[in-house]
């Protein structure tokens, strides 16, 4: 990894003198619950993080918010805390598709380092499930692909992800078996999450047998859509203390963002994908002062199976094109080399963004994950994916304050 | 035409000031590619001024052989709305010209099934409306 990147080392000392912590976390029920609005469970979803520190809601005095694909709001952030009764000294709302949740962390993280705020709540909710209409969808992919240059050719949002699949299993030989082996492990893991959608046993052969949406993606390779909210709490170790918050904290060990491209026209080759992947990552781990062998938990986008195995070998956690032999050989599961999605991801559990992988690499490393525990974990990356494998966000975490 | 046009309900591109000139061409059964005349670049999608580092506005459309070849493909068994009832299977993909830009685009006058990463394609238009065609490519003859 480069040494040399601009910021790494002031970004590690204010990290070490602001200590940013992520001090509670909540999540609502998931999966078709019709009778709740958007913004019902945004404020669920705060409600729940704000208990589960144990503060009160006038001690939160930022607001990091993101969209919504269902309420269609012109400022969401302030939309939200008009809604929820606050009155923020800060507030924001991110909008960088799959990569919004992990750079809500940063978000609230830089803007406590500022001086604009103390005690950030972020927070996403959303009934995708229940109050999207097909015309929702449409807008969905139109807005991700060129609406001149792509729309008008019939590309779907698995098949952005499927053209990604296709080119990757030509250039590195790998088989169909490889993605599915991504979605068995994430069903595996979704069984031990109470508010999974998907728990049912599911084997290689089902992923592979079932309906075929996009070549080479079947239904299995694809995220579920689902109902839900959840949010996390972000302030200082110092803040924390100060409002008695009794939780183990989690550490903000260092964040990075990595571009590619936003329409897969322009995308050149797969090496543009990873380079955006590592420069995302190598941001994060270098002020963390970390490799990747030094992480033992690690929560990828996994909006489809094929982002995982780009992920896990644009990170460095495994080479280029040995993504597949990884997950085939079940070592993303728990009490293997490197659990990943210890939740179940969107794939199983449900999908609101990576909101719910940066609530779980919290609960793991304050050792509150339950039947899921992975053993004493010190160390979680966190990657998000926005746009078509396009935009990247990362942080690592730790159950210490980085040294 | 002697023919009525089928109604066609899927999505059609809205033209920019600066896209115009692509689908113009694209009507007249000729494919055009922007090239900044200051670095001789050519660049896909078009866009008003080049987006090298040059920014240039000074744009030359380049009208193209239309040859290409299949970079990465995706056969849709499920297109994204009510529209394309009957359409599958169809080929979306992205071709790498031999401009080296890459165009998205269907794959058509093939069998889905025989369609590979590296195959030679040429570009068709399909005049799916009175004012919009649309490039297509099929197997280079």
């Amino acid at each position: 990894m480069s040494e040399n990147l601009p910021g790494i080392q002031e970004t590690r000392e204010l990290l070490k003198k602001k200590k940013i912590v992520i001090a509670g976390v909540g999540e609502t029920e998931q999966g078709k619950i019709p009778d709740k609005s958007s913004f019902h469970f945004l404020s669920e979803a705060s409600k729940l993080a704000i208990e589960d520190a144990g503060i009160k809601k006038d001690d939160v005095d930022g607001l990091v918010t993101a969209f919504s694909l269902v309420e269609h709001t012109f400022m969401h952030c302030t939309t939200f805390a008009d809604y929820f009764g606050m009155n923020p000294r800060f507030f924001s709302s991110v909008a960088v598709g799959g990569a919004t949740a992990v750079w809500m962390v940063a978000e609230a993280a830089m803007a406590i380092a500022s001086g604009q705020s103390e005690v950030v709540l972020c927070v996403r909710g959303d009934n995708t499930l229940s109050g999207i209409s097909s015309s929702g969808m449409l807008a969905l992919i139109r807005e991700m692909c060129h609406a001149e240059f792509e729309f008008p050719y019939g590309l779907t949002t698995p098949g952005g992800y499927a053209l990604a699949a296709q080119r990757y299993l030509h250039d590195w030989g790998a088989r169909r078996e490889h993605l599915a082996a991504v979605a068995v492990t994430m069903r595996k893991h979704a069984a031990d999450k109470e508010n999974a959608m998907n728990k049912d046993p599911l084997s290689i052969e089902d992923v592979m047998g079932s309906r075929v949406i996009a070549e080479p993606l079947t239904k299995y390779d694809c995220s579920i859509i689902s109902d839900g909210g959840a949010a996390f709490i972000v302030t200082t170790e110092d803040k924390a203390k100060e409002l008695g918050i009794t939780n183990n904290l989690a550490y903000l060990w260092g964040m990075g963002q990595g571009y590619s491209h936003q329409y897969l026209t322009t995308l050149e080759n797969l090496d543009q994908i990873y380079n955006a992947v590592e420069r995302s990552g190598q941001k994060a781990f270098n002020t963390a002062g970390i490799e990747p062998r030094d992480v033992d938990i690690a929560f990828l986008y996994d909006c489809f199976t094929i982002t995982v195995l780009l992920e896990l070998e644009g990170l460095g956690f495994v080479p280029k094109g040995e993504g597949g032999a990884f997950a085939l050989e079940g070592r993303m599961e728990i009490g293997k080399d490197l659990p990943v999605n210890t939740h179940g991801g969107l794939l199983s559990q449900a999908h609101l963004g990576a909101m719910h992988h940066v609530v779980e690499a919290t609960l793991q490393l304050r050792g509150d994950a339950g039947a899921r525990q992975v053993e004493d974990p010190e160390v979680a990356v966190v990657h998000g994916n926005g746009g078509i494998v396009s935009a990247h966000s990362t942080v690592v975490l730790g159950n210490q304050p980085i040294n | 035409m002697s023919e009525q046009k089928k109604e066609y309900n899927k999505p059609l591109p809205e033209f920019r000031p600066e896209t115009k000139p692509f689908w113009e061409a694209a009507r007249e059964h000729r494919l055009v590619i922007p090239r900044s005349r200051e670095t001789g670049e050519f660049f896909f999608y078009p866009r008003a001024l080049s987006p090298g580092g040059d920014m240039s506005d000074d744009i030359e459309w380049v009208e193209s052989e239309g040859r290409g070849k299949v970079w990465t493909f995706s056969i849709h068994h499920m297109g994204p709305s009510k529209a394309y009832k009957g359409e599958p299977p169809y080929v979306v993909a992205l071709i790498e010209m031999e401009e080296g830009v890459k165009m998205m685009s269907n794959v058509v006058d093939v069998d889905p099934k025989d369609v590979s990463i590296g195959m030679d394609v040429q570009v068709c238009f399909d005049d799916v409306t009175d004012e919009v065609t649309l490039p297509k490519f099929k197997p280079a003859g």
